[in-house]
Protein backbone atom coordinates (compact mmCIF):
# COMPACT_ATOMS: atom_id res chain seq x y z
CA UNK A 1 0.00 0.00 0.00
CA UNK A 2 2.97 2.20 1.32
CA UNK A 3 5.06 1.09 -1.89
CA UNK A 4 1.82 1.96 -4.30
CA UNK A 5 1.33 5.14 -2.72
CA UNK A 6 5.26 6.39 -3.18
CA UNK A 7 4.84 4.94 -6.71
CA UNK A 8 2.32 7.31 -7.94
CA UNK A 9 3.95 10.23 -6.47
CA UNK A 10 6.99 9.42 -8.34
CA UNK A 11 4.86 9.88 -11.21
CA UNK A 12 3.24 12.78 -10.64
CA UNK A 13 6.71 14.34 -9.90
CA UNK A 14 7.79 13.08 -13.39
CA UNK A 15 4.78 14.52 -15.08
CA UNK A 16 5.50 17.67 -13.38
CA UNK A 17 8.60 18.04 -14.77
CA UNK A 18 7.24 16.75 -18.32
CA UNK A 19 5.20 19.68 -18.16
CA UNK A 20 7.39 22.70 -17.00
CA UNK A 21 9.16 21.28 -20.26
CA UNK A 22 6.33 21.96 -22.37
CA UNK A 23 5.65 25.34 -20.61
CA UNK A 24 9.28 26.55 -22.00
CA UNK A 25 8.59 25.06 -25.43
CA UNK A 26 5.55 27.42 -25.38
CA UNK A 27 7.41 30.57 -24.12
CA UNK A 28 9.77 30.29 -27.14
CA UNK A 29 7.00 30.02 -30.02
CA UNK A 30 5.15 32.90 -28.01
CA UNK A 31 8.47 35.19 -28.66
CA UNK A 32 8.92 33.96 -31.93
CA UNK A 33 5.65 35.23 -33.10
CA UNK A 34 6.38 38.45 -31.03
CA UNK A 35 9.29 39.04 -32.86
CA UNK A 36 8.23 37.91 -36.60
CA UNK A 37 4.84 38.96 -37.23
CA UNK A 38 4.74 37.35 -40.39
CA UNK A 39 5.08 33.76 -38.56
CA UNK A 40 2.10 34.02 -36.80
CA UNK A 41 0.33 31.63 -38.44
CA UNK A 42 2.82 29.09 -38.23
CA UNK A 43 3.62 29.12 -34.50
CA UNK A 44 4.89 25.24 -33.85
CA UNK A 45 1.16 23.52 -31.86
CA UNK A 46 2.22 21.43 -28.87
CA UNK A 47 2.14 18.01 -29.65
CA UNK A 48 -1.28 16.39 -29.68
CA UNK A 49 -0.26 13.55 -26.57
CA UNK A 50 0.82 16.69 -23.81
CA UNK A 51 -2.27 18.45 -24.86
CA UNK A 52 -4.51 14.93 -23.91
CA UNK A 53 -2.61 15.06 -20.92
CA UNK A 54 -3.06 18.63 -20.11
CA UNK A 55 -6.55 18.04 -20.28
CA UNK A 56 -6.72 14.87 -18.28
CA UNK A 57 -5.07 17.03 -15.66
CA UNK A 58 -7.57 19.54 -15.73
CA UNK A 59 -10.84 17.32 -15.63
CA UNK A 60 -8.77 15.35 -12.81
CA UNK A 61 -8.15 18.60 -10.56
CA UNK A 62 -11.93 19.64 -11.09
CA UNK A 63 -13.03 16.17 -9.86
CA UNK A 64 -10.42 16.63 -6.70
CA UNK A 65 -12.06 20.08 -6.24
CA UNK A 66 -15.87 18.82 -6.34
CA UNK A 67 -15.08 15.82 -3.24
CA UNK A 68 -13.22 17.95 -1.76
CA UNK A 69 -16.23 20.62 -1.59
CA UNK A 70 -18.58 17.46 -1.17
CA UNK A 71 -16.49 16.17 1.83
CA UNK A 72 -16.49 19.15 3.65
CA UNK A 73 -20.18 19.40 2.73
CA UNK A 74 -20.85 16.00 4.73
CA UNK A 75 -19.35 17.12 7.54
CA UNK A 76 -21.63 20.05 8.15
CA UNK A 77 -24.87 17.83 7.48
CA UNK A 78 -23.59 15.10 9.98
CA UNK A 79 -22.94 17.96 12.44
CA UNK A 80 -25.93 19.13 11.79
CA UNK A 81 -27.55 15.40 11.95
CA UNK A 82 -25.72 15.03 15.50
CA UNK A 83 -27.12 18.28 17.63
CA UNK A 84 -30.30 17.37 15.25
CA UNK A 85 -29.81 13.93 17.55
CA UNK A 86 -29.39 15.50 20.72
CA UNK A 87 -32.19 17.42 20.76
CA UNK A 88 -33.98 14.35 19.73
CA UNK A 89 -32.62 13.03 22.85
CA UNK A 90 -33.09 15.98 24.77
CA UNK A 91 -36.62 16.29 24.23
CA UNK A 92 -37.33 12.54 24.98
CA UNK A 93 -38.06 12.36 21.40
CA UNK A 94 -40.86 14.46 21.49
CA UNK A 95 -39.08 15.60 18.54
CA UNK A 96 -38.34 12.99 15.76
CA UNK A 97 -34.77 11.93 15.46
CA UNK A 98 -33.13 11.73 12.11
CA UNK A 99 -33.85 7.81 11.70
CA UNK A 100 -37.42 7.96 12.73
CA UNK A 101 -38.00 11.31 10.37
CA UNK A 102 -36.21 9.52 7.36
CA UNK A 103 -38.10 6.04 7.46
CA UNK A 104 -41.78 8.29 7.22
CA UNK A 105 -39.67 10.39 4.53
CA UNK A 106 -38.79 7.12 3.00
CA UNK A 107 -42.88 6.33 3.31
CA UNK A 108 -43.77 9.43 1.69
CA UNK A 109 -41.53 9.24 -1.24
CA UNK A 110 -41.95 5.47 -1.89
CA UNK A 111 -45.94 6.95 -3.01
CA UNK A 112 -45.20 10.40 -4.42
CA UNK A 113 -48.37 10.72 -6.40
CA UNK A 114 -51.49 8.82 -4.94
CA UNK A 115 -54.77 10.52 -5.09
CA UNK A 116 -57.25 10.13 -2.52
CA UNK A 117 -59.27 13.23 -2.74
CA UNK A 118 -58.51 16.78 -2.19
CA UNK A 119 -57.30 16.77 1.27
CA UNK A 120 -55.19 12.84 0.70
CA UNK A 121 -52.16 13.75 -1.95
CA UNK A 122 -48.69 12.58 -2.50
CA UNK A 123 -45.89 14.71 -1.39
CA UNK A 124 -44.63 14.58 -5.37
CA UNK A 125 -47.95 16.39 -6.21
CA UNK A 126 -47.98 18.65 -3.72
CA UNK A 127 -44.98 19.78 -4.56
CA UNK A 128 -46.21 20.09 -8.47
CA UNK A 129 -48.79 22.31 -7.41
CA UNK A 130 -46.73 24.43 -5.06
CA UNK A 131 -43.83 25.01 -7.74
CA UNK A 132 -46.63 25.65 -10.18
CA UNK A 133 -47.80 28.15 -8.48
CA UNK A 134 -44.81 29.96 -7.47
CA UNK A 135 -43.19 29.52 -11.00
CA UNK A 136 -46.68 31.48 -12.22
CA UNK A 137 -46.76 34.38 -9.61
CA UNK A 138 -42.94 34.23 -10.31
CA UNK A 139 -43.06 34.73 -14.30
CA UNK A 140 -45.90 37.01 -13.85
CA UNK A 141 -43.83 39.04 -11.54
CA UNK A 142 -41.11 39.08 -13.79
CA UNK A 143 -42.61 39.80 -17.30
CA UNK A 144 -43.64 43.25 -14.96
CA UNK A 145 -40.47 43.94 -13.29
CA UNK A 146 -37.97 43.53 -15.98
CA UNK A 147 -39.37 45.79 -18.64
CA UNK A 148 -40.39 48.12 -14.88
CA UNK A 149 -36.53 47.79 -14.34
CA UNK A 150 -35.81 48.82 -17.50
CA UNK A 151 -37.91 52.11 -17.31
CA UNK A 152 -36.34 52.92 -14.17
CA UNK A 153 -32.68 52.25 -15.32
CA UNK A 154 -32.98 54.22 -18.12
CA UNK A 155 -35.08 57.10 -17.25
CA UNK A 156 -34.54 59.12 -14.31
CA UNK A 157 -38.01 60.31 -14.63
CA UNK A 158 -39.24 57.12 -14.11
CA UNK A 159 -37.22 56.44 -11.65
CA UNK A 160 -38.20 59.31 -9.09
CA UNK A 161 -42.13 58.40 -10.23
CA UNK A 162 -41.26 54.60 -9.44
CA UNK A 163 -38.55 54.12 -6.77
CA UNK A 164 -40.40 55.66 -3.84
CA UNK A 165 -42.94 53.33 -4.25
CA UNK A 166 -40.79 50.40 -4.39
CA UNK A 167 -38.84 51.47 -1.18
CA UNK A 168 -42.60 51.98 0.28
CA UNK A 169 -43.69 48.40 -0.92
CA UNK A 170 -40.78 46.05 -0.52
CA UNK A 171 -40.46 45.95 3.19
CA UNK A 172 -44.42 45.19 3.43
CA UNK A 173 -44.64 41.07 3.97
CA UNK A 174 -46.62 39.73 1.05
CA UNK A 175 -49.03 37.47 3.06
CA UNK A 176 -50.26 40.91 4.09
CA UNK A 177 -51.33 41.47 0.19
CA UNK A 178 -53.51 38.06 0.65
CA UNK A 179 -56.53 39.74 1.96
CA UNK A 180 -56.71 42.16 -0.91
CA UNK A 181 -56.09 39.07 -3.61
CA UNK A 182 -59.05 37.62 -1.84
CA UNK A 183 -61.19 40.71 -2.68
CA UNK A 184 -59.79 40.88 -6.15
CA UNK A 185 -60.04 37.59 -7.04
CA UNK A 186 -62.52 35.54 -5.34
CA UNK A 187 -60.58 32.89 -4.95
CA UNK A 188 -58.15 31.56 -2.84
CA UNK A 189 -55.53 29.86 -5.56
CA UNK A 190 -55.69 33.00 -7.25
CA UNK A 191 -54.91 34.86 -4.51
CA UNK A 192 -51.54 32.91 -3.89
CA UNK A 193 -50.31 33.26 -7.29
CA UNK A 194 -51.19 37.23 -6.30
CA UNK A 195 -48.80 37.03 -3.31
CA UNK A 196 -45.98 35.39 -5.11
CA UNK A 197 -46.30 37.76 -8.01
CA UNK A 198 -46.17 40.54 -5.80
CA UNK A 199 -43.25 38.91 -3.84
CA UNK A 200 -41.39 37.85 -7.28
CA UNK A 201 -41.65 42.31 -8.39
CA UNK A 202 -38.74 43.86 -6.27
CA UNK A 203 -35.88 41.92 -6.16
CA UNK A 204 -36.10 42.09 -9.84
CA UNK A 205 -36.68 45.71 -10.46
CA UNK A 206 -34.35 47.05 -7.83
CA UNK A 207 -31.49 44.60 -9.58
CA UNK A 208 -32.84 45.19 -13.30
CA UNK A 209 -32.94 49.04 -12.82
CA UNK A 210 -29.41 48.92 -11.23
CA UNK A 211 -27.71 46.87 -13.92
CA UNK A 212 -29.17 49.06 -16.59
CA UNK A 213 -28.43 52.04 -14.55
CA UNK A 214 -24.55 51.38 -14.20
CA UNK A 215 -24.12 50.73 -18.03
CA UNK A 216 -20.54 52.52 -18.23
CA UNK A 217 -19.51 55.54 -20.12
CA UNK A 218 -17.18 53.31 -21.89
CA UNK A 219 -19.34 51.22 -23.56
CA UNK A 220 -21.94 53.90 -24.01
CA UNK A 221 -19.20 55.52 -25.66
CA UNK A 222 -17.98 53.11 -28.44
CA UNK A 223 -22.18 52.54 -29.05
CA UNK A 224 -21.76 56.53 -30.03
CA UNK A 225 -18.34 56.92 -31.73
CA UNK A 226 -19.66 53.77 -34.31
CA UNK A 227 -23.05 55.09 -34.58
CA UNK A 228 -24.81 52.00 -33.16
CA UNK A 229 -28.62 52.03 -34.30
CA UNK A 230 -30.96 51.78 -30.98
CA UNK A 231 -31.12 47.81 -31.97
CA UNK A 232 -27.82 47.36 -31.65
CA UNK A 233 -27.34 48.89 -28.63
CA UNK A 234 -30.08 47.15 -26.79
CA UNK A 235 -28.84 43.50 -28.31
CA UNK A 236 -25.09 44.14 -28.24
CA UNK A 237 -24.29 46.87 -25.22
CA UNK A 238 -27.45 47.28 -22.97
CA UNK A 239 -28.67 43.57 -22.72
CA UNK A 240 -25.79 41.51 -22.20
CA UNK A 241 -24.18 44.40 -19.56
CA UNK A 242 -27.59 44.13 -17.75
CA UNK A 243 -28.39 40.30 -17.90
CA UNK A 244 -26.15 39.36 -15.28
CA UNK A 245 -27.51 41.85 -12.82
CA UNK A 246 -31.28 40.81 -14.40
CA UNK A 247 -30.56 37.01 -13.52
CA UNK A 248 -29.43 37.83 -10.16
CA UNK A 249 -32.76 39.42 -9.01
CA UNK A 250 -34.80 36.84 -10.41
CA UNK A 251 -32.82 34.59 -8.23
CA UNK A 252 -33.52 36.39 -5.36
CA UNK A 253 -37.20 37.02 -6.51
CA UNK A 254 -37.68 33.21 -6.94
CA UNK A 255 -35.91 32.17 -3.35
CA UNK A 256 -38.20 34.96 -1.55
CA UNK A 257 -41.22 33.57 -3.58
CA UNK A 258 -40.41 29.78 -2.46
CA UNK A 259 -39.98 30.96 0.86
CA UNK A 260 -43.36 32.71 0.88
CA UNK A 261 -45.35 30.21 -0.53
CA UNK A 262 -45.10 27.88 2.38
CA UNK A 263 -46.62 30.86 4.85
CA UNK A 264 -49.16 31.63 1.72
CA UNK A 265 -50.88 28.02 1.82
CA UNK A 266 -50.54 27.40 5.24
CA UNK A 267 -52.84 29.87 5.26
CA UNK A 268 -54.99 29.74 2.14
CA UNK A 269 -55.22 26.12 3.44
CA UNK A 270 -55.73 25.12 0.14
CA UNK A 271 -53.39 22.79 -1.10
CA UNK A 272 -49.66 22.64 -1.98
CA UNK A 273 -47.00 21.77 0.55
CA UNK A 274 -47.46 24.52 2.65
CA UNK A 275 -50.79 23.05 3.53
CA UNK A 276 -49.12 20.02 3.72
CA UNK A 277 -47.25 20.87 6.49
CA UNK A 278 -50.01 22.41 8.31
CA UNK A 279 -52.28 19.42 7.81
CA UNK A 280 -49.07 16.99 9.37
CA UNK A 281 -49.02 19.10 11.82
CA UNK A 282 -52.81 19.00 13.07
CA UNK A 283 -52.14 15.62 12.69
CA UNK A 284 -49.36 15.75 14.92
CA UNK A 285 -46.74 14.16 12.53
CA UNK A 286 -43.75 15.91 13.30
CA UNK A 287 -42.07 13.33 11.31
CA UNK A 288 -43.61 14.84 8.31
CA UNK A 289 -43.50 18.15 8.97
CA UNK A 290 -39.79 18.14 9.65
CA UNK A 291 -39.66 15.61 6.21
CA UNK A 292 -41.42 18.68 4.54
CA UNK A 293 -39.22 20.98 6.15
CA UNK A 294 -36.06 18.85 4.28
CA UNK A 295 -38.32 18.56 0.70
CA UNK A 296 -38.87 22.29 0.66
CA UNK A 297 -35.70 22.99 1.57
CA UNK A 298 -33.82 20.61 -1.18
CA UNK A 299 -36.32 22.47 -3.80
CA UNK A 300 -35.32 25.63 -2.66
CA UNK A 301 -31.50 24.45 -3.07
CA UNK A 302 -32.50 23.20 -6.39
CA UNK A 303 -34.05 26.86 -7.62
CA UNK A 304 -30.70 28.82 -6.39
CA UNK A 305 -28.74 26.60 -8.23
CA UNK A 306 -30.25 26.54 -11.69
CA UNK A 307 -30.20 30.51 -11.52
CA UNK A 308 -26.37 30.34 -10.39
CA UNK A 309 -25.79 28.26 -13.46
CA UNK A 310 -27.67 30.57 -15.75
CA UNK A 311 -25.84 33.60 -14.10
CA UNK A 312 -22.51 32.09 -14.94
CA UNK A 313 -23.51 31.14 -17.94
CA UNK A 314 -24.48 35.01 -18.88
CA UNK A 315 -21.95 36.84 -17.17
CA UNK A 316 -18.65 37.58 -18.75
CA UNK A 317 -14.93 38.82 -17.32
CA UNK A 318 -14.49 42.63 -17.87
CA UNK B 1 -10.76 77.45 -44.27
CA UNK B 2 -9.08 74.24 -43.54
CA UNK B 3 -10.69 70.67 -43.46
CA UNK B 4 -10.56 70.63 -39.76
CA UNK B 5 -10.88 73.58 -38.09
CA UNK B 6 -10.59 74.29 -34.07
CA UNK B 7 -11.96 77.93 -33.30
CA UNK B 8 -11.47 79.54 -29.93
CA UNK B 9 -12.30 76.11 -28.57
CA UNK B 10 -13.16 75.98 -24.44
CA UNK B 11 -14.28 73.08 -22.24
CA UNK B 12 -15.23 73.10 -18.78
CA UNK B 13 -16.63 70.58 -16.83
CA UNK B 14 -19.29 71.16 -14.13
CA UNK B 15 -17.71 70.35 -10.33
CA UNK B 16 -18.65 70.28 -6.87
CA UNK B 17 -16.20 73.20 -6.50
CA UNK B 18 -17.55 75.45 -9.49
CA UNK B 19 -16.32 75.44 -13.51
CA UNK B 20 -13.33 73.14 -13.87
CA UNK B 21 -11.82 74.93 -17.26
CA UNK B 22 -9.55 71.68 -18.65
CA UNK B 23 -8.54 73.95 -21.48
CA UNK B 24 -9.59 77.00 -23.49
CA UNK B 25 -8.18 79.27 -26.42
CA UNK B 26 -7.57 76.29 -28.66
CA UNK B 27 -6.92 77.46 -32.33
CA UNK B 28 -5.76 75.32 -34.77
CA UNK B 29 -6.29 74.51 -38.40
CA UNK B 30 -5.47 71.15 -39.84
CA UNK B 31 -5.08 70.16 -43.50
CA UNK B 32 -6.40 67.10 -44.93
CA UNK B 33 -3.94 64.05 -45.10
CA UNK B 34 -2.17 66.23 -42.78
CA UNK B 35 -0.55 63.98 -39.44
CA UNK B 36 -1.25 65.93 -36.34
CA UNK B 37 0.47 64.95 -33.02
CA UNK B 38 -0.87 66.07 -29.73
CA UNK B 39 1.61 65.86 -26.77
CA UNK B 40 1.64 66.80 -23.40
CA UNK B 41 2.16 66.41 -19.54
CA UNK B 42 -0.76 63.88 -18.10
CA UNK B 43 -4.17 65.98 -17.56
CA UNK B 44 -3.27 69.11 -19.46
CA UNK B 45 -6.23 68.52 -21.32
CA UNK B 46 -4.89 65.74 -24.29
CA UNK B 47 -8.32 63.63 -24.50
CA UNK B 48 -10.27 66.28 -23.93
CA UNK B 49 -9.52 68.22 -27.17
CA UNK B 50 -9.57 64.54 -29.12
CA UNK B 51 -13.39 64.13 -27.53
CA UNK B 52 -14.40 67.31 -29.03
CA UNK B 53 -12.91 67.10 -32.40
CA UNK B 54 -14.33 63.00 -31.85
CA UNK B 55 -17.74 64.89 -31.29
CA UNK B 56 -18.09 62.72 -27.57
CA UNK B 57 -17.88 66.31 -25.57
CA UNK B 58 -19.75 69.28 -26.99
CA UNK B 59 -17.44 72.46 -26.66
CA UNK B 60 -18.53 74.88 -23.68
CA UNK B 61 -16.86 77.77 -26.08
CA UNK B 62 -15.61 77.88 -29.46
CA UNK B 63 -16.06 75.50 -32.13
CA UNK B 64 -14.91 72.67 -33.99
CA UNK B 65 -15.60 72.09 -38.02
CA UNK B 66 -14.69 69.23 -40.18
CA UNK B 67 -15.04 70.10 -43.60
CA UNK B 68 -17.11 73.59 -43.29
CA UNK B 69 -19.70 71.59 -40.74
CA UNK B 70 -19.80 72.01 -37.04
CA UNK B 71 -19.34 68.81 -35.39
CA UNK B 72 -22.48 68.21 -33.02
CA UNK B 73 -21.51 64.03 -32.74
CA UNK B 74 -20.15 61.53 -33.41
CA UNK B 75 -19.45 60.28 -36.92
CA UNK B 76 -18.52 57.92 -38.98
CA UNK B 77 -16.26 60.13 -40.49
CA UNK B 78 -13.89 59.74 -37.60
CA UNK B 79 -12.77 56.73 -36.25
CA UNK B 80 -11.59 56.76 -32.75
CA UNK B 81 -9.61 54.98 -30.58
CA UNK B 82 -9.82 55.81 -26.76
CA UNK B 83 -7.02 55.76 -24.67
CA UNK B 84 -8.56 52.93 -22.11
CA UNK B 85 -9.26 50.55 -25.47
CA UNK B 86 -13.52 50.52 -25.02
CA UNK B 87 -13.99 47.19 -25.84
CA UNK B 88 -17.08 45.11 -25.18
CA UNK B 89 -16.23 42.73 -22.57
CA UNK B 90 -18.58 40.26 -23.97
CA UNK B 91 -18.25 40.09 -27.50
CA UNK B 92 -15.01 38.31 -29.12
CA UNK B 93 -12.22 40.04 -30.96
CA UNK B 94 -13.62 39.48 -34.04
CA UNK B 95 -16.92 40.31 -32.92
CA UNK B 96 -16.04 43.76 -31.29
CA UNK B 97 -14.67 44.61 -34.31
CA UNK B 98 -17.43 43.10 -36.97
CA UNK B 99 -20.22 45.49 -35.03
CA UNK B 100 -18.37 48.42 -35.61
CA UNK B 101 -17.81 47.37 -39.01
CA UNK B 102 -21.34 46.36 -39.69
CA UNK B 103 -23.01 49.92 -37.66
CA UNK B 104 -20.96 51.59 -40.20
CA UNK B 105 -20.30 50.41 -43.35
CA UNK B 106 -22.74 50.22 -46.28
CA UNK B 107 -21.51 47.12 -48.07
CA UNK B 108 -22.88 42.88 -47.87
CA UNK B 109 -21.82 40.65 -44.77
CA UNK B 110 -18.78 38.93 -47.06
CA UNK B 111 -17.42 42.21 -48.14
CA UNK B 112 -17.59 43.13 -44.09
CA UNK B 113 -16.11 39.17 -42.79
CA UNK B 114 -13.38 40.41 -45.21
CA UNK B 115 -12.80 43.78 -43.57
CA UNK B 116 -12.65 42.45 -40.30
CA UNK B 117 -10.26 39.66 -41.19
CA UNK B 118 -7.93 42.25 -42.83
CA UNK B 119 -7.56 44.41 -39.95
CA UNK B 120 -7.25 41.87 -37.87
CA UNK B 121 -4.40 39.93 -39.47
CA UNK B 122 -2.47 43.63 -39.88
CA UNK B 123 -2.62 44.02 -36.12
CA UNK B 124 -1.60 40.44 -36.29
CA UNK B 125 -4.44 38.98 -34.03
CA UNK B 126 -6.20 36.49 -36.64
CA UNK B 127 -5.36 33.84 -34.91
CA UNK B 128 -6.69 35.26 -31.13
CA UNK B 129 -9.80 36.27 -33.23
CA UNK B 130 -11.73 33.90 -31.23
CA UNK B 131 -11.01 35.33 -27.55
CA UNK B 132 -12.69 37.51 -25.55
CA UNK B 133 -11.24 40.97 -24.49
CA UNK B 134 -10.92 39.56 -21.11
CA UNK B 135 -8.52 36.86 -22.45
CA UNK B 136 -6.34 39.90 -23.74
CA UNK B 137 -3.29 41.19 -22.56
CA UNK B 138 -3.34 45.52 -22.22
CA UNK B 139 -1.14 45.74 -26.22
CA UNK B 140 -3.77 43.47 -27.17
CA UNK B 141 -6.29 44.83 -26.46
CA UNK B 142 -5.08 48.17 -27.87
CA UNK B 143 -4.66 46.07 -31.17
CA UNK B 144 -8.22 45.63 -31.41
CA UNK B 145 -8.71 48.65 -30.77
CA UNK B 146 -6.59 49.61 -33.49
CA UNK B 147 -7.89 47.38 -35.98
CA UNK B 148 -11.91 48.46 -35.23
CA UNK B 149 -10.93 52.10 -36.09
CA UNK B 150 -8.66 51.39 -39.28
CA UNK B 151 -11.95 48.77 -40.02
CA UNK B 152 -14.56 51.69 -40.73
CA UNK B 153 -11.68 53.12 -43.23
CA UNK B 154 -12.66 56.86 -41.77
CA UNK B 155 -10.98 60.36 -43.33
CA UNK B 156 -10.05 61.09 -39.84
CA UNK B 157 -8.00 58.53 -37.50
CA UNK B 158 -8.27 59.94 -33.71
CA UNK B 159 -6.05 57.92 -31.63
CA UNK B 160 -5.15 58.52 -28.02
CA UNK B 161 -1.70 57.23 -27.02
CA UNK B 162 -2.74 54.16 -29.49
CA UNK B 163 1.01 52.48 -28.85
CA UNK B 164 1.17 53.04 -25.31
CA UNK B 165 0.76 49.82 -24.21
CA UNK B 166 2.71 48.11 -26.70
CA UNK B 167 6.62 47.18 -26.63
CA UNK B 168 9.34 48.98 -28.34
CA UNK B 169 9.11 46.14 -31.38
CA UNK B 170 5.11 45.66 -31.70
CA UNK B 171 5.17 49.46 -31.44
CA UNK B 172 7.37 50.42 -34.35
CA UNK B 173 5.07 47.69 -36.22
CA UNK B 174 2.13 49.24 -35.88
CA UNK B 175 3.79 52.70 -36.69
CA UNK B 176 4.87 51.57 -39.76
CA UNK B 177 1.27 49.67 -40.40
CA UNK B 178 -0.42 53.40 -39.76
CA UNK B 179 1.98 55.24 -42.32
CA UNK B 180 1.17 52.43 -44.56
CA UNK B 181 -2.35 53.09 -44.29
CA UNK B 182 -1.99 56.73 -44.47
CA UNK B 183 -0.23 56.06 -48.01
CA UNK B 184 -2.79 53.64 -49.25
CA UNK B 185 -5.21 56.40 -48.70
CA UNK B 186 -3.14 58.37 -51.26
CA UNK B 187 -1.77 60.65 -48.08
CA UNK B 188 -5.35 61.76 -47.81
CA UNK B 189 -6.54 60.38 -44.60
CA UNK B 190 -6.14 62.94 -41.29
CA UNK B 191 -4.49 61.57 -38.36
CA UNK B 192 -4.54 63.37 -35.21
CA UNK B 193 -2.82 61.21 -32.06
CA UNK B 194 -1.91 61.80 -28.68
CA UNK B 195 1.34 60.65 -27.74
CA UNK B 196 3.53 60.84 -24.86
CA UNK B 197 6.29 59.21 -27.36
CA UNK B 198 8.88 62.36 -28.47
CA UNK B 199 10.38 60.08 -30.76
CA UNK B 200 7.03 58.57 -32.14
CA UNK B 201 5.41 62.36 -32.59
CA UNK B 202 8.65 63.69 -34.41
CA UNK B 203 8.77 60.14 -36.47
CA UNK B 204 4.93 60.15 -37.87
CA UNK B 205 3.98 63.83 -37.79
CA UNK B 206 3.59 67.32 -39.90
CA UNK B 207 3.01 69.06 -36.96
CA UNK B 208 3.35 68.60 -33.76
CA UNK B 209 1.50 70.47 -31.01
CA UNK B 210 2.68 70.82 -27.32
CA UNK B 211 -0.13 71.85 -24.46
CA UNK B 212 0.74 73.67 -21.77
CA UNK B 213 -0.03 72.46 -18.26
CA UNK B 214 -3.62 72.82 -17.10
CA UNK B 215 -6.14 74.01 -15.26
CA UNK B 216 -7.05 76.11 -18.99
CA UNK B 217 -4.20 74.78 -20.83
CA UNK B 218 -3.23 76.47 -24.06
CA UNK B 219 -1.17 75.46 -27.00
CA UNK B 220 2.17 76.16 -25.73
CA UNK B 221 3.93 76.21 -29.06
CA UNK B 222 3.32 74.30 -32.82
CA UNK B 223 6.37 72.54 -33.73
CA UNK B 224 6.49 72.34 -37.48
CA UNK B 225 8.45 68.82 -38.72
CA UNK B 226 9.97 68.96 -42.45
CA UNK B 227 11.60 65.70 -42.58
CA UNK B 228 11.42 64.59 -46.28
CA UNK B 229 9.01 61.39 -46.32
CA UNK B 230 9.29 58.42 -46.51
CA UNK B 231 11.15 58.44 -43.78
CA UNK B 232 12.79 56.13 -42.35
CA UNK B 233 13.96 55.53 -38.03
CA UNK B 234 17.49 55.06 -38.35
CA UNK B 235 18.29 57.86 -40.96
CA UNK B 236 16.18 60.34 -39.44
CA UNK B 237 18.33 60.12 -36.12
CA UNK B 238 21.19 61.11 -37.66
CA UNK B 239 19.54 63.83 -39.41
CA UNK B 240 20.32 67.47 -37.52
CA UNK B 241 16.69 68.59 -38.08
CA UNK B 242 15.96 65.42 -35.94
CA UNK B 243 18.16 66.45 -32.97
CA UNK B 244 17.09 70.05 -33.13
CA UNK B 245 13.26 69.56 -33.03
CA UNK B 246 13.72 67.14 -30.25
CA UNK B 247 15.46 69.03 -28.08
CA UNK B 248 13.11 71.74 -28.63
CA UNK B 249 10.63 69.54 -27.48
CA UNK B 250 12.63 68.37 -24.67
CA UNK B 251 13.10 71.70 -23.28
CA UNK B 252 9.51 72.42 -23.31
CA UNK B 253 8.37 69.49 -21.89
CA UNK B 254 10.63 69.06 -19.13
CA UNK B 255 11.45 72.47 -16.90
CA UNK B 256 14.00 70.65 -14.88
CA UNK B 257 16.84 68.49 -16.58
CA UNK B 258 18.11 66.63 -13.35
CA UNK B 259 17.70 65.91 -9.80
CA UNK B 260 19.99 68.63 -8.96
CA UNK B 261 17.72 71.27 -10.77
CA UNK B 262 14.86 69.87 -8.58
CA UNK B 263 17.38 70.80 -5.22
CA UNK B 264 18.33 67.48 -4.65
CA UNK B 265 21.79 67.62 -2.84
CA UNK B 266 24.16 65.43 -2.51
CA UNK B 267 26.43 65.05 0.89
CA UNK B 268 30.15 64.16 -0.63
N1 LIG C 1 -15.77 64.49 -17.14
C1 LIG C 1 -14.91 65.29 -16.48
N2 LIG C 1 -15.30 65.96 -15.38
C2 LIG C 1 -14.45 66.77 -14.71
N3 LIG C 1 -13.17 66.96 -15.05
C3 LIG C 1 -12.72 66.31 -16.14
C4 LIG C 1 -13.56 65.43 -16.91
N4 LIG C 1 -12.83 64.94 -17.93
C5 LIG C 1 -11.59 65.45 -17.79
N5 LIG C 1 -11.52 66.29 -16.73
C6 LIG C 1 -10.35 67.05 -16.30
O1 LIG C 1 -9.79 67.70 -17.41
C7 LIG C 1 -8.38 67.66 -17.36
C8 LIG C 1 -7.84 67.10 -18.64
O2 LIG C 1 -8.18 65.73 -18.76
P1 LIG C 1 -7.72 64.86 -20.00
O3 LIG C 1 -8.34 63.52 -19.86
O4 LIG C 1 -8.02 65.59 -21.24
O5 LIG C 1 -6.16 64.77 -19.78
P2 LIG C 1 -5.03 64.14 -20.72
O6 LIG C 1 -4.18 65.24 -21.21
O7 LIG C 1 -5.66 63.26 -21.73
O8 LIG C 1 -4.19 63.28 -19.68
P3 LIG C 1 -3.49 61.83 -19.86
O9 LIG C 1 -2.24 62.04 -20.60
O10 LIG C 1 -3.23 61.42 -18.46
O11 LIG C 1 -4.47 60.97 -20.56
C9 LIG C 1 -8.01 66.86 -16.13
O12 LIG C 1 -7.63 67.73 -15.11
C10 LIG C 1 -9.28 66.14 -15.76
O13 LIG C 1 -9.39 66.01 -14.36
MG1 LIG D 1 -5.80 61.26 -22.00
Amino acid sequence: MVQKDGGGATTFYKRKIVNTLNLDEMSETETLTMTESENVESAIPLKEETQKENKMKYYLSIVIDKSKSLFFACIGLLLFGGFWSFMSSYTENELPGPVATLTVMQEMLSDPFYDYGPNDKGIGLLLVASVGTVLSGFLIGSVVAIPLGILMGASKTFKQILYPLVQLLKPVSPLAWFPIGLVVFKDTGMATIFIVFITSLWSTVINTSFGIGSIPQDHKNVAKAFGFSKWRYLTKILIPFSLPHIITGLRLSIGVAWLVIVAGEMLSGASGIGFFVWDSWNALSLEKVISAILIIGIVGLLFDKLFTFIENKVSYKA
Amino acid sequence: MSYLEIKDLEISFPTPEGKYVAVRDINLSIEKGEIISIIGHSGCGKSTIMNAIGGMTIPTGGSVELAGKKIKGPGPDRGIVFQNYSLLPWLTVYQNIFQAVDAVMDCSKKEKQEIVTNNLSMVSLLQHKDKLPGQLSGGMKQRVAIARAFAINPGVLLLDEPFGALDALTKGTMQLELLKLWNLSGRDKTIVMITHDIEEAIFLSDRIVVLNNGPASTIREIENVHLPRPRNKIEIVKMPEYLEIRDRLLHLLTDKFSVEDMGVVYKK
